[in-house]
């Protein structure tokens, strides 16, 4: 860097040279910020999760080096000493590398946004960079799509961002990946990406008209595209996720771009690649698919046998039926390896064993009679015999006895972290997780808003140790805990979206539907109204109550979570106010149900009040204050006219509490009554007993004062 | 006979009203030839024997009797006229001629100049065995003055939009920018099957289109359709994605029903063009796909196909309003004979006089050009006098004018008998009818 300052002095004539040789640099964010492979990912991080024997980030690195990157940047925060250890191992940091790696761990990474945030913070980036995840497989050659990106920059001075690469692969193509989904709207001139949007759950596609009025003739809205979450940006591009510190994805990033681009003058083009290869394992889905492919040779020159990463005893040899061998593998007697198989070094495999398009790590054993199908298998496995395993994934140092058959197409059966042991004499149905972690360890955690890869969960170690296996579920010597077993429910499906992404479906889905339908569709979205601010707010709260007494929570960080929530969703003390009494007295309806009789309701009802009443004087202080207070209280009661006589002992309990003073009740029963309905509430003989026991107590009162 | 043209000459031109006052749109003289003749030109050069004109009783008895209008095609005209003030639209014509339709029809517009090679749209016709293919052709801009008119021509006219699929041929979406308040809507099933789609603004619709008789058929059930162009087309293509009721003997059998039912219902199973049985076959045994990506068969299992020509180059223009006449007139008629451009068209029995100077222009019969008269680029109609020292420049005078000695007129419309005061000033003004 010193140098380059040196140069730049000598003046102009040079700098414009210079920026060309300016070595190209890359930020490589090696974290997902996702939870797509747990429990998988909770003891490795998802950039060093193997595919095809070679960790993910490598692949990510020899495609950034032989596209001409000079110096990387590897962001890192989940398990972050895993992947500095790796590196430091790896090719990449060895003196001769000719991609400089630099990595940066931070635990206060949430998103890529903060990633950028931090890139701008410390300056890292002067010129052009490309940006890529750490789970990018790629062969493409985006010295292209730079040479373009840079033109353009240098003809309409900065106004185009960023450069996004994608993958030219129709819809229903095994490798494209349902949740990148797109459509884009582009200038077929220009590059220009005017319209982007993610389609999944969508039937009709709809574009704006002022994107059409660009003057250009010919606009191309394109479905066949596949996003290789490969980009190139300008520097500006982590300037602009500084000044909004609202983008967290790129998503945000390039919608924001395209809605803000009259004001901001920022454009976003797009590269299209037919013959390169580029994917991001963003699920097991697309481990699958980008496995295979890398087997079959699509991403070549990354290819197995090629041994990129450069370690000892890696290498393999390559057969027809892209049979790949690695050292010393011993394969028993009539066994075979079909097509598309790569075997890791040390690995042996009993007698009569039938295997497809499977990948086997290094050091497994396997036993006789054993059919893969569509394996995925790790380092250390032991697979005993009468084994059938077909699309799962088996990580590493799992043990399955034998007869065990993990079923089957559509899901895989994963059995991730190591010293799983299965069987015998079981099948997994499909879709099964078996972890070593208890699923509850992760319920705990759940309620972490930024579910990422990287939690902490050690503390409950021990309380793990002491849950037994279930044999029903893992068979008799089994170890390990199920993680779901099936799809039944939806909610399981949601889990199983989640981790397996979406599922391919080949059917379109809007076909079978008339257009007049569809129009009767389109009429009734068009009526069903959002979820307003209020609403929203008033569920924040609730929430918000309900972890705070499952966690107990002490009060005043309740109020600093609303009072964050009030500004969130702008709204005003007063109206804070009455949504906090609305939720706190629906609390026992939301918890229990609206069956309940008036009893129970105020014997749950009481305990929370003295729960929460520092919460309430905190926003109950002024006597207009109250005043509204009671009257949010009064609207309830009204609505819940069968629960009023409950209402007095609310009252008296708030006003023991001291969240109400006597004053205001009395003021409130004498003028807040304003139509009949709320007259006949203040009929109710309990409430008139009340207020007839305050006056009095304030008479006693007032004459002791005297 | 393969396919039977039909040519649309009944339109009033309400767009040119200063020039139709007196001469129908059809005869209105472009480079010296009715303007009806282009079209049947087009169609006798690509062997058509027979046309069907339909047109009004005015233009019949012109052509029949005025010998201005020399039509000389050697094609067999059937003539069929409609009421003038009925306000009939294309459809309702088609309609009209029903009877006489007994294959699928070429439909042609009057008013279209064109050198485009027409067996292109027909070969995506055949090819496809579509319903519908008609002919688009890129925009030429103009930066000629035009008569009559002040300043250019107007920007921020409504486009349409239209999209075709990754080759370029599939018409997939067809939208005027009046109708897309909510911004352009597409169906992502749409997408799937289609996954590449070109949205192209700026492009001529020549108005010529290769029907399907089923579709004439359809006309005659549905009488709402009106118009070809702005009812007909957009109907079928939006139709081709809707679901049809699939298979055909399905449909043959509710065919009969659904002839006293309901007719709507009806149209749509026999807009949907019933594949014989035999390229049913051929389809099913081939392995020839119309497009990439997927497994499914030849055009989704689509029955309605909708296809569109895209000239790149070559000439396609339509004569539909004032200013479009001008800049064709002139080299219109050589383009279509192997004449060499010369430096003006002088009609028959014309009258003109010494030094005068003649550029770029055409002069139609037993007009009078005195002395000292300049005229560049442009039309002057049948009869129309020109006395001495007038200076005419890029202008229509329509017919039996008469412009008084020594006008000065640039970017004029001289109405049909008009009568130009000696020694006027005229520039980008209309002289409008007498009326």
């Amino acid at each position: 860097m010193s140098s380059r300052g040196g140069k730049q002095k000598k003046g102009n004539v040079t700098s414009e040279q210079e920026e060309e040789e300016q070595p190209l640099q890359a930020v490589l964010v090696a974290d997902s910020f996702n939870r797509r492979f747990f429990p998988i990912s909770k003891d490795q991080p998802r950039a060093l999760l193997p595919l095809g024997n070679v960790a993910m980030i490598d692949y990510t690195l020899e495609f950034l080096t032989s596209t001409g990157v000079q110096e990387t940047f590897v962001f890192c925060c989940w398990m972050s000493n895993k992947i500095k250890d790796h590196l430091l191992k790896s090719k990449w940091c060895r003196p001769t590398s000719p991609n400089v790696v630099h990595i940066i761990t931070s635990d206060l990474y949430r998103s890529l946004g903060d990633v950028l945030r931090d890139v701008d913070a410390k300056n890292l980036v002067r010129n052009d960079f490309i940006l890529v995840y750490g789970d990018v497989v790629s062969n493409i050659d985006v010295s292209q799509a730079l040479q373009e990106h840079r033109h353009r920059r240098k003809v309409d001075k900065n106004i185009s961002v960023m450069t996004m690469v994608f993958k030219e692969s129709s819809p229903g193509h095994k490798s494209r990946c349902e949740e990148d989904d797109v459509i884009v709207a582009m200038d077929s001139k220009s590059k220009r990406v005017l319209h982007y949007q993610k389609t999944q759950g969508l039937k009709k596609l709809q574009f704006p008209m002022n994107i059409f009025q660009h003057g250009s003739d010919e606009f191309e809205i394109r479905h066949d595209l596949l996003d290789c979450h490969i980009s190139i940006c300008s520097p500006q591009v982590a300037e602009l996720f500084t000044d909004n510190f609202d983008y967290q994805t790129r998503n945000d990033f390039v919608r924001g771009i395209l809605v803000n681009e009259e004001i901001l003058g920022n454009q976003i083009h797009l590269y299209v690649t037919q013959d390169g290869y580029g994917a991001r394992v963003s699920n097991l889905q697309m481990y699958d698919s980008v496995s295979s492919d890398m087997v079959r040779r699509w991403v070549y020159p990354l290819t197995p046998e090629a041994n990129f990463t450069d370690q000892q005893g890696q290498g393999c040899t390559h057969s027809r039926h892209n049979v790949y061998r690695g050292a010393e593998v011993s394969l028993g007697h009539g066994s075979q390896m079909e097509e598309n198989v790569l075997i890791g070094r040390d690995t042996s495999i009993g007698a009569n064993c039938h295997i497809s398009n499977s990948v086997i790590g290094n050091n497994c054993t396997i036993g006789d009679n054993v059919v893969l199908d569509r394996a995925h298998m790790w380092n250390n496995v032991h697979i005993s015999s009468n084994v059938e395993i077909h699309q799962s994934v088996v990580c590493d140092g799992a043990v399955v006895k034998e007869a065990v058959r993990l079923n089957k197409q559509c899901y895989f059966s994963m059995l991730p972290v190591s010293q799983v042991v299965i069987g015998p004499n079981l099948s997994l149905p499909e879709g099964t997780v078996v972890s070593m972690h208890h699923p509850e360890e992760e319920e705990e955690d759940d309620d972490d808003e930024f579910l990422s890869d990287d939690q902490e969960v050690g503390h409950s170690k021990d309380k793990t140790r002491q849950k037994a296996f279930n044999p029903a579920e893992v068979g008799p010597e089994g170890k390990g805990y199920i993680w779901k077993a099936s799809m039944n429910d939806t909610e399981d499906e949601e889990l199983a979206q989640c981790l397996w992404g979406l599922v391919l479906n080949p059917d379109p889905e809007s076909d079978s539907e008339s257009e007049a339908s569809e129009e009767s569709q389109d009429r009734s979205r068009s009526v069903s109204p959002e979820i307003d601010d209020v609403n929203a707010f008033q569920l924040e709260v609730l929430g918000t109550l309900q972890r705070g007494l499952e966690e107990n929570i002490v009060c005043d960080n309740l109020v600093l979570e609303i009072n964050s929530l009030k500004y969130a969703y702008n709204i005003t003390l007063k109206e804070v106010m009455q949504i906090l009494t609305r939720v706190v007295l629906e609390y026992p309806f939301q918890q229990q149900g609206t069956q309940l009789t008036t009893l129970q309701y105020t014997g749950s009802l009481l305990p929370l009040l003295k729960t929460w009443s520092p919460v309430f004087k905190n926003y109950i202080k002024r006597a207009q204050d109250h005043l509204d207070c009671l009257s949010a209280v009064e609207e309830l009661f009204l609505e819940q006219d069968t629960h009023q006589t409950a209402m007095v002992k609310v009252l008296m309990k708030m006003y023991q509490l001291e969240i109400l003073e006597e004053e205001a009740i009395l003021k409130w029963f004498s003028t807040g009554a304003t139509n009949d309905k709320s007259r006949q509430l203040r009929k109710n003989q309990g409430l008139q007993k009340f207020i007839q026991w305050l006056k009095e107590a304030e008479d006693e009162s007032s004459e002791e004062g005297e | 006979m393969e396919l039977q043209a039909v040519l649309m000459a009944a339109g009033g031109g309400s767009r040119m009203m200063d020039l139709t006052y007196n001469t129908p749109k059809p005869l209105l003289p472009v480079g010296n030839k009715p303007l009806i003749w282009y079209p049947l030109n087009l169609l006798e050069r690509v062997g058509f024997e027979e046309v069907i004109v339909i047109t009004t009783k005015e233009v019949q008895k012109m052509i029949s009797t005025d010998p201005k209008v020399k039509l000389d095609v050697k094609m067999k005209l059937d003539l069929v006229c409609i009421q003038e003030d009925a306000d009939m639209g294309t459809a309702d014509a088609l309609r009209h001629i029903q009877q006489k339709v007994k294959t699928d029809v070429l439909v042609v517009s009057c008013d279209l100049i064109t050198d485009a090679a027409l067996h292109e749209v027909v070969d995506l016709f055949r090819a496809h065995n579509a319903t519908l293919s008609m002919l688009m052709s890129k925009a030429h801009e103009f930066t000629e003055t035009v008569p009559g008119q002040k300043g250019k021509k107007k920007t921020g006219e409504q486009r349409d939009f239209v999209g075709v699929d990754g080759t370029g041929k599939r018409l997939l979406f067809m939208a005027n920018e009046a109708d897309l308040d909510e911004g352009v809507v597409i169906r992502k099933s749409i997408m799937r099957k289609h996954p590449r789609m070109h949205i192209k603004t700026g492009l001529v619709d020549a108005h010529l289109y290769c029907l399907k008789k089923s579709v004439v058929d359809f006309l005659a059930d549905n009488k709402s359709i009106s118009s070809i162009r702005g009812e007909l087309v957009p109907y079928l293509v939006r139709k081709q994605f809707s679901k049809s009721t699939n298979s055909p003997k399905v449909i043959d059998e509710t065919h009969q029903n659904l002839k006293k039912n309901d007719s709507n219902v009806n149209l749509e199973i026999q807009i949907s063009s019933r594949d014989e049985e035999l390229l049913h076959l051929t389809q099913e045994r081939s392995c020839w796909n119309d497009h990439r990506g997927d497994m499914s068969d030849a055009y989704h299992g689509g029955r309605l196909r909708c296809y569109v020509h895209i000239m790149d180059e070559g000439i396609c223009y339509r004569v539909n309003t004032e200013m479009s006449i001008l800049p064709w007139s002139f080299s219109a008629y050589y383009l279509f004979t192997d004449n060499i451009l010369p430096h003006s068209i002088i009609g028959a029995s014309c009258q003109i006089s010494d030094k005068t100077s003649i550029k770029r222009s055409t002069i139609g019969v037993s007009t009078t050009v005195r002395e000292k008269v300049k005229v560049t680029n442009s039309i002057i109609m049948h009869g129309v006098t020109i006395e001495e020292g007038c200076n005419i420049q890029g202008s229509v005078i329509c017919s039996n004018a008469v412009i008084g000695r020594g006008a000065d007129i640039k970017y004029c419309l001289v109405g049909s008998a008009q009568r130009i005061e000696p020694d006027g000033e005229h520039t980008t003004m209309s002289k409008a009818c007498s009326a």
